[in-house]
């Protein structure tokens, strides 16, 4: 029989001063889950770890393994062996949580967290009727919005990979924002609940994910948080919820990008955070560098048609709303005062003169090789 | 100790509905007791949906819900329960759907229905193949929004009862460790089934090991129709997981080692879709007599390649990742390997036709409780109805109860009594093995109280059944520290096993005839002059079982034979 070793993480706070690793020699056999309690039956009583359904609905058994988050259940021995070549697998609890026993940590606190979020239905009685022998209408292309969402089992694999738990211990999680957006996107939850929801989800911290995109791919069920977040944030600044930095960012690269084809990076920082100074220093520091600066980026080749398929882009994406045109004109006006003449001619004029992107990066590499 | 006014063990789908109904119906302290997260219960393994006639159900009835049903039970079901359970079905499945549950839906935007083995009808309410999961989930957002108080991971010990009313129930709390004695005036179980007690071989998650009903047992409180465990036609060869009877449903057809599709011989008109435990006596007989597929011939294939690769990953997602992950076979290019697996129990804590038990504030809903609507054998698709009507009503009974009933007085001894078994479990000789002594049970029950039964087979295996609880006394408890003791839940949930075991044969011994679930190679026939009624078993005071009967209960529906 081919056997793999093993080295799990043991704890038990009571008994232990500190954690260490027990290695134990398991058949390569079934599902990681097999081989757990292949040695709770054979080697090992008193080793801890949940599990339960074995079918891979439950969520109880999510671990790691050599550090990469697994559902035990939906692990074959087989894929870990040959992944890992053979080599001693290490089983570890999940991260960010702590550790109760061996491979079992508190789930409470995410749990308490995610609860915050309110993610339940709050209904709409315009929507749902409140006689109960009255049903409400659901169409099966409006179940679409919410179809992955309603996967999430509560493993909590996605909390223990972020990046952003880590960081600030107020982020609710990615399943929580999730678990949250479900009902963003459901026409029966009513609207004062979803713009409850907006507001509590700043403030636990929707702006702090690093879209790291780590949730995705550790979901064992195909949740993309990520991406929910990223919609919830959409959605917040749709209700007009623009004072966060995040929000703010948002804005400058919408609206810059639409306005020039490119960011800012003299006024991102004031734009952003409020920083008044980081122009004049910037300013100053590429001028030391001998690197060309301008106040506003010249607008890019073809920058008319740009905002034509930039703005059906966003209008797709029913996004357009967040373009704000004012901010828009006010940088257009920039760009004529700099430049002396109105958005549609510096465009042709430059294209005339062949300053196309090609020739500006042309002229760095002279910069920076003359000196 | 704690204190509350209703007390609901098990946080599944009917404990959570229960927890749900009480906690918005009423101002007392209601707790939910889990021993595991409310999430992973079980019920979040039931796939293929619901049945309930809906107000589009056009040319379907309750009545024509109820008769299949009673007729499924192989007329063992009391039919006053069925007749609730039946009636409320609309009113549990909008209830439901207004709180968030995403059943699948037509394309007018009414919940979609599709056909079920037994049914008349297609009234099964599905969310894909996962309606048992979005049910679960729905209700526990629910519960969080109704601020419903949990205690998860603590594990059920004792129900404390006076004879009269219940008292209380002590509970060991899992994380921290140590007996705790609860006061209350209602308690609701809702602790699922046991078929675990088939240890090698069942669908079940790990933990259904039937703790509710072995403490009404310990209690010396009667179970009823202990001797009906449905086995599911189709479990995954190796591991007995679950394909579900959708699959079925969608077409799938069973093949024999000759390639047969051998159901024309069992159910030539419903062939495939036939009740559940007709389809696992055939796929058994089918074995049995040689012709199973495979080098030992011990299963039978589930043929699903001429759905085609599309169908199968819209329908049966779940199903063909099973198959591939447990079973090493992609449904879309092979058969999958199947065979019987213990599935549900029918029968368990013996209650009315509203969830009470003969003690007053004792209620059961769901798996646990023999109420009995499911009779003989339960059809697909009634269990998440029986899980809700159930939880509910019994919600409605506790609160009105507990809202009148007199504070009680539940005695510390118990919580001695609960103190002193686990510390002799950790003290015990050792000299059997518990996970050795589990696999024997697993045996014992699937060799001689397994899909076909027989007198002295049976009676054989209930020699062994007493010899295994004998030998239980001498497991021991290795892990001897209080946090997170798995070890002693694990054995803790063997002895309830153990205990439910005799109850389980003792009755299938007795009962000389084949119903439903029950079929004896000696008795082959159904025995309504001798055996129309249910077997009850309790725990005497010395300790052993007790058999008496009593009646169904019909209503509407004479017993007639029953064919498909």
């Amino acid at each position: 029989m081919e056997t793999v070793k093993l080295q799990v993480f043991r704890y038990d706070p009571e008994k232990d001063a500190a954690p260490y690793y027990k290695e134990y020699e398991v058949p390569v056999e079934g599902t990681l889950l097999n081989a757990l309690l292949y040695i709770k039956d054979n080697l090992d009583p008193t080793l801890a770890f949940r599990a339960f359904c074995r079918s891979e609905v439950c969520g109880s058994c999510s671990m790691k393994v050599n550090g990469k988050t697994k559902l035990a259940c939906k692990t074959p021995m087989k894929e870990l062996v040959e992944t890992w070549k053979g080599k001693p697998l290490r089983i570890d609890p999940l991260s960010h949580m702590n550790v109760i026993k061996d491979l079992v940590v508190d789930i409470d606190k995410p749990i308490e967290k995610m609860k915050t979020l309110i993610p339940w239905l709050v209904p709409d009685p315009r929507v749902v009727p409140t006689d109960p022998m009255h049903e409400s209408i659901i169409y099966p292309e409006e179940m679409k919005a919410y179809r992955d969402q309603i996967h999430c089992m509560l493993c909590f694999s996605c909390y223990s990979a972020c990046e952003a738990v880590e960081d600030n211990s107020r982020y609710r999680g990615p399943f929580a924002f999730s678990r949250a957006y479900r009902f963003q996107v459901d026409r029966r939850d009513i609207e004062t609940a979803k713009e409850k929801r907006i507001r509590y989800a700043i403030s636990g911290g929707l702006w702090s994910c690093v879209q790291c995109q780590k949730c995705l791919y550790v979901c064992p069920k195909g949740v993309k948080p990520a991406e929910d977040i990223q919609n919830l944030r959409g959605q917040s600044v749709k209700k007009g919820f623009t004072d966060k930095p995040g929000a703010r960012k948002l804005k400058h690269f919408v609206d810059w990008i639409y306005a020039t084809g490119q960011i800012n990076r003299l006024y991102l920082p004031e734009e952003v955070y409020g920083n008044k100074e980081a122009r004049e220093k910037l300013t100053k520091a590429y001028q030391e560098m001998g690197v060309e600066v301008w106040e506003v980026p010249k607008p890019t080749k073809g920058l008319m048609k740009f905002r034509d398929i930039y703005l059906e882009i966003l209008s797709k994406e029913n996004k357009a709303l967040e373009l704000d045109f004012s901010h828009v004109r006010k940088i257009d006006k920039m760009v004529s005062d700099i430049f002396k003449a109105d958005i549609c001619t510096i465009v042709d004029r430059a294209h005339e003169r062949g300053e196309s992107a090609k020739g500006l990066i042309g002229k760095l590499k002279e910069l920076l090789g003359g000196k | 100790m704690l204190e509350y006014d209703i007390v609901i063990v098990g946080g599944g789908g009917a404990g959570l509905y229960a927890a749900l109904w009480a906690a918005e119906n009423t101002i007392l302290k209601v707790a939910v007791i889990t021993k595991v997260y409310p999430t992973r219960s079980h019920t979040g393994a039931a796939e293929g949906g619901i049945n309930a006639v809906l107000t589009h159900s056009v040319g379907d009835s309750p009545e024509a819900h109820a008769y299949d049903t009673v007729k499924g039970s192989d007329f063992l079901a009391d039919q006053d329960a069925v007749d609730i359970m039946c009636k409320m079905g609309a009113a549990v499945i909008y209830d439901i759907a207004h709180r968030g549950v995403p059943f699948s839906r037509r394309p007018d935007g009414r919940i979609a229905q599709r056909p079920f083995g037994g049914a008349s009808f297609p009234r099964t309410c599905y969310a894909a193949d996962k309606t048992g999961f979005y049910i679960l989930q729905t209700l526990y957002e629910q519960c969080l929004k109704n601020n419903v108080t949990f205690l998860n991971e603590w594990f059920l010990l004792s129900i404390i009862h006076n004879g009269e009313r219940v008292e209380g129930i002590t509970a060991w709390d899992v994380r921290n460790g140590g007996v705790h004695l609860i006061k209350t005036k209602a308690v609701i179980l809702a602790t699922g089934g046991h078929a675990r007690v088939y240890w090698n071989r069942t669908s079940n998650a790990l933990g259904n090991t039937g703790d509710g009903t072995a403490a009404v047992l310990r209690a010396g409180l009667p179970l009823k129709d202990m001797e009906f465990i449905q086995f599911h036609p189709t479990g995954l060869a190796k591991t007995g997981i679950l394909v579900t009877e959708g699959a079925r449903g969608e077409g799938g057809y069973l093949r024999n080692k000759d390639g047969e599709r051998f159901m024309k011989r069992y159910a030539p008109e419903k062939m495939e879709l036939a009740p559940r435990d007709i389809v696992a006596r055939a796929i058994q007989t089918e074995i049995d007599e040689g012709r199973g597929c495979g080098p030992n011939g011990d299963y039978i294939c589930l043929d699903l390649t001429h759905l085609g690769e599309k169908r199968i990953n819209e329908r049966l997602p779940q199903t063909r990742e099973h198959a591939i992950l447990y079973e090493g076979v992609d449904p879309v290019k092979e058969p999958i390997p199947i065979a019987p697996t213990a599935h549900y129990s029918m029968g368990g804590i013996d209650t009315d036709k509203l969830g009470r038990t003969p003690i007053k504030g004792l209620y059961a809903a769901g798996e646990c409780a023999c109420i009995s609507v499911h009779g003989a054998n339960r059809l697909g698709g009634n269990s998440l109805l029986d899980v809700l009507v159930y939880g509910r009503l019994t919600a409605l009974e506790a609160v009105k109860y507990a809202d009148d009933a007199p504070e009680t007085n539940p005695s510390f001894a118990k919580v001695k009594d609960d103190e002193k078994r686990i510390l002799e479990l950790m003290e015990a000789s050792g000299k059997e093995k518990m996970p050795q002594l589990r696999r024997e049970l697993g045996e014992v029950m699937m060799k001689h109280f397994g899909v076909f039964r027989e007198e002295s087979s049976m009676k054989e295996g209930l020699e062994k059944l007493y010899e295994i609880k004998e030998r239980a006394k001498e497991v021991k408890v290795y892990d001897t520290s209080k946090k997170f003791n798995t070890d002693l839940i694990s054995v803790l949930e063997f002895l309830n096993l153990v205990e439910l075991a005799p109850a389980i044969a003792i009755p299938a011994v007795e009962r000389r005839e084949s119903r439903g679930s029950h079929a004896r190679k000696d008795y082959p026939e159904r025995d309504d002059k001798n055996f129309l009624k249910h077997s009850v078993i309790k725990l005497g005071e010395d300790g052993s079982y007790q058999l008496s009967w009593k009646p169904v209960v019909i209503t509407k529906f004479p017993p007639e034979e029953r064919k498909y």
